[in-house]
């Protein structure tokens, strides 16, 4: 099956080491009770300080790694390593204790957001929590995040309920919320995707800052090249659950080796390639677990009969450097 | 705008000062203030703005389709030379639909729920065709379909059965089913996928250089307007504050203030390196706009007049901008 992504050579400098990652749902279908594999058998790693950028359309399996990243979801088979300690189905005060390591923004703010709360409660609970910050310490450390994160004036914002607060505010918060337990480790989930553009900059932009403030490490996913360039040091794109591509940002861009990644890149405003897409497939990939090859052969331009025989495995394209492709015909 | 020694076209819409309130508890929401556009046949033209900017308003107020608090508080509609608001009701539901069509906003998540495509599709000829047989109807079904292209055995199936791009399809073939002049698509694209919007974009093009309608394409999405559009008018609370040819979309040239920030705010996907920058602040509360540009607030250049002074539109560069810092220049 897969061939394994070879370990860098800087393994000590990984926060995240995700190996033959599985996770599988039952689903109701056409046919009644269905097994689905929408991560299946995925292998990558990020280093400290890293962003990886996990882009994707929808259904294609990002959120649910996500989610098995930071555990809001225990894995079906594999293994998550983060600073070397195996994650993947911890639970009671361990899995309590690794909250303080990782953590997750959403792409609803509201939704992740107490309405009954007001902006200071819902950071002085994980600071008194985790960090263990009290009385006047605690109140100047909220003042410390919101100034931080750009909720100004401070003062009049604290006092403040989610739902006076505007889309972009609200997106500031949860990020504040999530620093507030000084965490390694960031998976932001589509975050700026429900914002408006003009608001969308500021949000990459201080995730970004506080990247390099606090040493963080990022997983980016989006549906969106552009940010996923401009954030990410390296992107992954997947497909039907399986890593279809995974190099260099800038690389990505300029040299897309897999006919998935070259087709999103013809569909993103700006890029260099050309396609009709007129008549493309609207049908989403099979996630059954008995399926068998590529999951994007259906649609592929480049699929042959062996396409929709065998999935290919990810292997490294590059002379110098690291470029995985997964396509039995790739550039 | 266009070259002068040609013959301009009749236009197939004009707005002349439209503008459109909201009577709220709060006050009167000032959603489209003083709008003036002109768009000609074959021509897709592009209305961008942040969400509450007063997209969907103007584009009902086009229709004439106004929710029941809202306001046509002043300015004309022309369609086709015909001034909307002066058809009577018999006259109005005839003209829509035959001159004028919506892709309303998430309209593919409004299709009916207990009809078939079919039925929905067919629809809108018994009631503006009531002289086509049944035949003849289905016949022309399957040419939608076809037109958009579904495989037209989707004819049978209900709107669940058909993934989000599909529908989408469906209500895009139901909005051009009596060949109109002026299709008015509402963000008939966000929130699908990339690669299908894409391919629904490139059916739009496809259709509009065939049939020859005029388009107006709302969307937030400000790169994605830039690339279908041949020209794009930017709205900020509810003004154009600036009508642009799309090719001139970029920070070689003169621009708005809100729209040099929008362009400063995209990252671009090829460039060597991508600085980007956000624009601070919020948009403005459309019952106590601010007063003078609206955009003063947001705006890192505004100085003295920009707080008390409305700003009118001045042609730069061939291009209409509602900005002070282009007060000296000549009206060309
Ligand atoms: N808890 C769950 N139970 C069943 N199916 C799920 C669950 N979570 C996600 N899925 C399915 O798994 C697939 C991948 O979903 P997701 O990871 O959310 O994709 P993405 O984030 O790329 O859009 C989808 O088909 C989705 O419906
Ligand atoms: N029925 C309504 N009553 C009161 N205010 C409304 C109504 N519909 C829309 N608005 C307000 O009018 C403004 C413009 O809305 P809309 O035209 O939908 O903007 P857009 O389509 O650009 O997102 C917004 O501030 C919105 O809240
Ligand atoms: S009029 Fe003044 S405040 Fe408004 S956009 Fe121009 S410079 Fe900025
Ligand atoms: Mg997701
Ligand atoms: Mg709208």
């Amino acid at each position: 099956m897969a061939m394994k992504q070879p370990k860098p050579q800087y393994e000590r400098d990984l926060i995240v080491e995700v190996d033959d990652l599985v996770v599988k749902f039952q689903v109701r279908g056409v046919s009644g009770q269905q097994t689905i594999i929408p991560v299946d058998h995925v292998h990558f790693s990020i280093r400290k300080g890293e962003v990886l950028s996990l882009v994707g359309e929808s259904g294609s399996g990002k959120s649910t790694i996500g989610r098995s990243l930071v555990r809001i979801l225990r894995p079906s088979g594999g293994t998550i390593r983060i600073n070397g300690n195996d994650i993947t189905s911890i639970r009671g005060k361990e899995l309590k204790g690794y909250r303080k390591d990782a953590q997750m923004i959403f792409q609803d703010p509201f939704s992740s957001l107490n309405p009954v709360k007001t902006v200071e409660k819902h950071l002085t609970f994980p600071l008194k929590k985790h960090q263990g910050f009290k009385g006047k310490e605690l109140s100047q450390k909220v003042g410390e995040l919101l100034q931080k994160v750009g909720l100004t004036p401070v003062n009049e914002i604290r006092t403040k309920f989610p739902h006076e607060l505007s889309g972009g505010q609200r997106q500031r918060l949860a990020i504040a919320r999530a620093l507030a337990v000084n965490p390694k480790f960031v998976v932001a989930d589509e975050p700026i995707s429900m914002l408006d553009v003009s608001i969308r900059a500021g949000i990459l932009q201080l995730m970004n800052e506080l990247k390099n403030d606090f040493g963080l490490s990022y997983l980016y996913i989006t549906h969106d090249l552009a940010s996923a360039r401009y954030f990410g040091d390296r992107i992954m794109v997947m497909y039907g659950g399986k890593v279809m591509e995974l190099a260099d940002s800038k690389e990505l861009i300029k040299l897309p080796l897999h006919p998935y990644t070259r087709l999103l890149l013809a569909a993103t405003p700006g890029s260099h390639i050309d396609m009709n897409l007129t008549d493309q497939s609207n049908e989403p990939p099979n996630l059954a677990i008995d399926r068998k090859g590529c999951p994007f052969a259906f649609r592929c331009p480049s699929a042959t009969d062996i396409c929709r025989e065998e999935m290919p495995s990810l292997q490294n394209k590059s002379q110098t450097g690291e470029h995985f492709v997964a396509c039995h015909h790739s550039l | 705008m266009s070259n002068n020694n040609q013959q301009q076209p009749a236009p197939v819409l004009e707005l002349r000062n439209v503008s459109v309130g909201y009577e709220s508890a709060h006050g009167m929401v000032q959603a489209v203030r003083n709008v003036s556009l002109k768009i000609y046949p074959n021509q897709i033209v592009g209305l961008v703005g942040e969400s509450g900017s007063g997209k969907s308003t103007l584009g009902n107020a086009i229709m004439a389709l106004l929710k029941n608090n809202a306001v046509l508080l002043g300015g004309e509609v022309l369609v086709q030379g015909q001034d909307v608001y002066k058809l009577n009701k018999k006259e109005l539901r005839k003209f829509r639909w035959n001159r004028m069509s919506m892709v309303f906003q998430s309209a593919m998540n409004a299709l009916n729920p207990v009809l078939t495509v079919e039925e929905q599709i067919a629809d809108v000829f018994t009631y503006h065709r009531p002289a086509m047989s049944k035949k003849e109807i289905y016949d022309k079904a399957v040419a939608l379909m076809k037109m958009v292209s579904i495989d037209p055995k989707h004819l049978k199936s209900y709107p669940h059965e058909l993934s989000g791009g599909m529908r989408q399809r469906v209500v895009i073939a139901i909005a051009l089913a009596l060949e109109p002049d002026l299709v008015i698509m509402d963000e008939p694209t966000t929130a699908l996928d990339v690669v299908v919007q894409k391919s629904i974009l490139d059916k739009i093009k496809e259709l509009q250089r065939e049939k020859g309608f005029a388009v107006l394409f709302v969307s937030h999405d400000f790169s994605l307007v830039a690339e279908l559009a041949e020209k794009v008018a930017i709205m900020y609370a509810g003004r154009f504050i600036e009508i642009t040819d799309s090719k001139k979309l970029n920070l070689l040239e003169r621009h708005h203030p809100y729209t040099e920030g929008l362009l400063g705010a995209i990252p671009e996907l090829t460039a060597e390196t991508v600085m980007i920058e956000g624009i601070p602040g919020n948009p403005p509360d459309l019952i106590n706009l601010p007063t003078g540009c609206a955009y003063h607030p947001r705006c890192k250049y505004a100085f003295e007049s920009c707080k008390t002074i409305h700003p009118v539109e001045k042609n730069v560069d061939g291009r209409l901008i509602a900005c002070h810092l282009y007060e000296e220049e000549v009206v060309r």
